[in-house]
């Protein structure tokens, strides 16, 4: 009997404790909002009272994020006071492909979702919603940066909703600087008198004409001409990429798109690069190529780079990186490299910067079993806004930078703190260097757009570029009468900007007949490119000749069809 | 069970007991026993049958994120796609290639180097040479292959500088860019790696054989050779012949992580093997259900040349595993 009555009570306390937590809840929030002394204006959405009531969001993501504080560092409390929402996150370990089907699959699915090329999961089963009306109604800043480009978030001909926010790519993202291209050691160009480095001759002779005074270095070990590196992708970077750059082709992945995106060329094919891989097969006759450029293992040429017996490159800079990295720790400076920008004679012009636009891609996604997408949205906004924007790029004003007639400074000893201390810095602050914890989460700008106080909304821009040059590097770069190796490549501006973007970045479906092509038409030519490179100059042409055969039979045409239909999506998707 | 049932009833049973009443008599006697094995009954059924309906898959064009009843079916298009490939026999020929060298040479070598570890005789020198010997078999294919490759690199490469000194050649030879010396060289480096280890068990068999033998032989006059003719190799000819059999069954699936560490674009044609065809065609290209029919290919290979091995042996030499 006492234990019958008992019920009743215990669920009136408890309802009326909740209440009363809920009540105080809402009145700190109340009192936090008019007291932050900030203020709220220019987030629009998010200063009204109700829309700060803490709501925790489960959020996955499949890049990790190690140094996750669940918040607790400086910008994420501040996150937190100014939306009122935490997020509670998951980051993939491992294979993220495989950890988002199994989400997709589970049916249960975190509120908040970046799922990169997983999407295509997500959307198949159904979890992530129409962003469209939401971006509409509550999304002023969301719709304020992606601008015209709001189209490029649609997610194909037949279904055009808006499933993702791109957080990935930054909005009117510029380059400051070159990491690519064809690289020469400072000693080389030095002793050398700086000479002009356009074009492939050039190049050659250069690299020729020191090995002739050096053979050796200063323990009698062979000075190398050109090493490539052709372990696995790497081939890309540093073998079949550089074709279609020095011969003025634009970066689309295995294909050449012609500027009006009709004719769509296996990027081999071209007539140009046949020459290129010719000027290569000479390279290796002359003994300029190391003769280990495709047998060598990553690690070996990495070693091989740091020995400083390498004259030429043909790489990124975060590819070498490591090599060129353990030379500068011994302060051998003048055996780190330059950029420039070769191409095959003076006519062509290097397409390495030409604009694709924005590039929409990997981001954010609401899923169906979202609380609150409202909310949600909201909060997405206000990272989007730019006080949301500063806040996670540069911090908290006095705290993490000032501003000082008008412009964001950071402090020395934060700036120090930053760069020496990386990984506790991000802890307590949640910025870093190399990108913080919370850009990645919403929509923003890139690198180079100034807001409208006039300073730029990353701290990424040209006078922290030039300021993080060696002393070696300036010198070569003034030789060249440049800022940045960027200055050393024609400039974007003289280029159309692509309107399909980039053809590598256009999603496949898994089942089309593309995948297996490209893979057939890959394993063919990472197998006939070196053959044909390491051949007796006079059998060149009929390697090559074999080689065109064996691509027709594997289907390339076929596949350049399938390629250029892809294309003709993306640009109807895209502009229309 | 044949030989419990032999040793449990002796003599011709009783006609009122039927076959089953005596299997479960038999099996309640040796209750414990059955309990013992069971977690292993349920382990190898967990992790080796219990999977095999994923074989579903092989049938269907899978997509990840639907459950395997909601998948289109197929029938046998991905078997079609892969017996109208040719690539696929080419990485056959050289799967069987490898795993025939490689069956070969890991196999004569241990048992020779085993009898010649018997014959010698200083215990110290002996334990020595031994332990050094199955040391490769620890470091892992990663950093063999950075030996291998580094030995035989043009660039201070020591077999070319060995071979250079000796006056054999005069120019270096690029080893691992000709695609008819890869064979070799993955086969001689898993001699390297795994011979020590593999003679172990050979000389624990030859450990096995009765003294009282070899001093019998002695008194006949045998010389050393005859003593290993008559009496080792015969006291070790069961382990060789099981050995062998279970070997023969694994011709299909070597793995490819030698290959995949050892090979490079040149030699392409010669490297890739079937565990690499379905990685690179199956698993990153998420065409998960062709992966799944190269797999059971594989298997089906695998037992045919287990079951016909284990038939030719137990005709001529009347030892089998099954």
């Amino acid at each position: 009997m006492a234990q019958q009555r008992k019920w009743p009570v215990v669920l009136m306390s408890a309802t009326l404790v909740a209440g009363l937590l809920a009540g105080c809840g809402n009145k700190n929030d109340n009192n936090g909002s008019s007291a932050s002394p900030s203020g709220s204006a220019s987030s629009s959405a998010s200063n009204s009272p109700e829309a700060l009531k803490p709501l925790t969001l489960s959020f996955y993501s499949e890049d990790p994020s190690p140094n996750w504080t669940n918040m607790q560092d400086d910008v994420g409390k501040e996150i937190t006071a100014k939306t009122g929402i935490t997020l509670d996150a998951e980051f993939a370990v491992g294979d993220a492909v495989q950890k988002s089907a199994l989400i997709a699959s589970s049916g249960k699915y975190p509120d908040l979702i970046s799922p990169k090329t997983s999407i295509s999961k997500f959307v198949d089963a159904g979890a992530v919603i129409d962003l469209t009306d939401l971006i509409d109604k509550y999304g002023p800043n969301i719709k304020k940066v992606y601008g015209d480009q709001l189209k490029r978030l649609r997610y194909s001909n037949d279904d055009h909703a808006i499933y993702v926010l791109p957080t990935y790519d930054g909005v009117g993202k510029t380059y400051f600087n070159a990491g690519g291209g064809f690289e020469l050691q400072h000693r080389v160009v030095k002793e050398l008198g700086y000479p002009q480095i356009k074009t492939l001759q050039d190049y050659e002779n250069a690299i020729k004409a020191y090995l002739e005074k050096h053979p050796t270095d200063e323990n009698g070990n062979k000075n190398i001409g050109l090493t490539l590196n052709a372990d696995d992708w790497h081939m890309y970077i540093s073998v079949t990429n550089p074709a279609f750059q020095a011969t003025g082709g634009s970066d689309d992945g295995e294909y050449h798109i012609t500027d009006d995106g009709k004719t769509v060329t296996y990027h081999f094919l071209r007539p140009e690069e046949k020459d290129y891989f010719k000027w290569l097969n000479h390279m290796n006759a002359e003994g300029l190529l190391d003769p280990e450029s495709f047998v060598q293992k990553y690690d070996q040429y990495k070693a091989k780079i740091a020995t400083g017996r390498v004259l030429g490159l043909i790489d990124q800079d975060w590819d070498y990186g490591d090599g060129e990295n353990a030379l500068k720790a011994e302060g051998k400076f003048d055996q780190g490299y330059a950029h420039f920008s070769v191409t095959l004679n003076d006519t062509i012009k290097d397409r390495t910067f030409q604009s694709t636009g924005f590039m929409a891609g990997s981001g954010v996604a609401i899923s169906k079993t979202n609380p609150d997408p409202i909310r949600t949205i909201k909060f997405l906004d206000y990272l989007a806004s730019d006080e949301g924007q500063v806040l996670v790029n540069w911090g908290i004003e006095g705290k993490h930078y000032n501003v000082v007639d008008g412009k964001r400074v950071i402090p020395e000893d934060v700036q120090k703190k930053k760069y020496n201390d990386t990984t506790n810095f991000v802890k307590e602050t949640g910025l870093s260097n190399v990108g913080g914890l919370y850009p990645l989460l919403a929509p923003h700008y890139g690198d180079g757009v100034k807001d409208p106080s006039g300073n730029y909304y990353t701290t990424v821009f040209p006078d922290q570029i030039v300021a993080g040059f060696n002393d070696v590097e300036k010198e070569t770069l003034k030789a060249y009468n440049a800022t940045t190796w960027k200055d050393l490549f024609p400039n974007e501006s003289e280029f159309p900007v692509k309107p399909w973007g980039a053809a590598w970045n256009i999603p496949i479906p898994s089942d089309s007949e593309i995948t297996v092509l490209d893979e057939k038409l890959k394993t063919i030519t990472w197998k006939m490119i070196p053959k044909a490179i390491l051949a007796k100059p006079e059998e060149f042409d009929g390697i090559w000749d074999d080689y065109v055969k064996q691509l027709e039979k594997a289907g390339v045409h076929k596949a350049e069809e399938l390629r250029a239909q892809t294309v003709a999506d993306r640009v109807k998707l895209w502009n229309e | 069970m044949k030989a419990i049932t032999e040793t449990g009833v002796p003599g011709s049973p009783p006609r009122t007991t039927s076959k089953w009443s005596r299997f479960w008599r038999i099996a309640f006697r040796n209750r414990y026993l059955y309990l013992m094995s069971l977690p292993f009954v349920a382990w190898v059924f967990l992790f080796n049958y219990y999977p095999l309906w994923g074989w579903l898959m092989a049938f269907q064009r899978f997509k990840p994120g639907k459950s395997i009843w909601e998948q289109k079916w197929v029938g046998f298009d991905q078997f079609k796609t892969l017996f109208q490939d040719d690539m696929f026999y080419q990485v056959l020929r050289n799967t069987l290639a490898m795993s025939v060298m490689g069956l070969v040479a890991t196999f004569v070598v241990p048992i020779v180097f085993a009898i010649m570890m018997n014959e010698m005789k200083g215990m110290f020198f002996k334990r020595f040479v031994q332990t050094v010997s199955y040391l490769p078999h620890f470091v892992s294919w990663a950093v063999v292959t950075s030996i291998v490759t580094r030995m035989l690199s043009t660039d201070n490469g020591v077999v070319n500088d060995i071979l250079m000194g000796l006056g054999f050649i005069h120019e270096p030879i690029q080893f691992m860019a000709k695609g008819n010396l890869f064979w070799g060289i993955v086969t001689v480096s898993d001699v390297w790696k795994e011979t020590g280890w593999n003679a172990i068990i050979y000389l624990a068999a030859i450990a096995g054989i009765g003294p009282e033998l070899y001093e019998a032989a002695k008194v006949d006059g045998a010389s050393r050779l005859r003593q290993i003719w008559h009496i080792t190799i015969p006291g070790i000819r069961t382990t060789i012949i099981i050995l062998l059999i279970m070997q023969i069954g694994h011709l299909v699936s070597i793995g490819f992580e030698k290959q995949f560490l050892l090979g490079n674009n040149l030699v392409r044609d010669y490297s890739d093997v079937l565990d690499l065809y379905s990685l690179r065609y199956g698993l990153q290209m998420s065409r998960y259900s062709f992966g799944v029919a190269v797999n059971i290919f594989t298997s089906v290979v695998s037992l045919l040349l287990l079951f016909t091995a284990n038939g030719i042996f137990k005709r001529f030499t009347k030892e089998s595993v099954i």
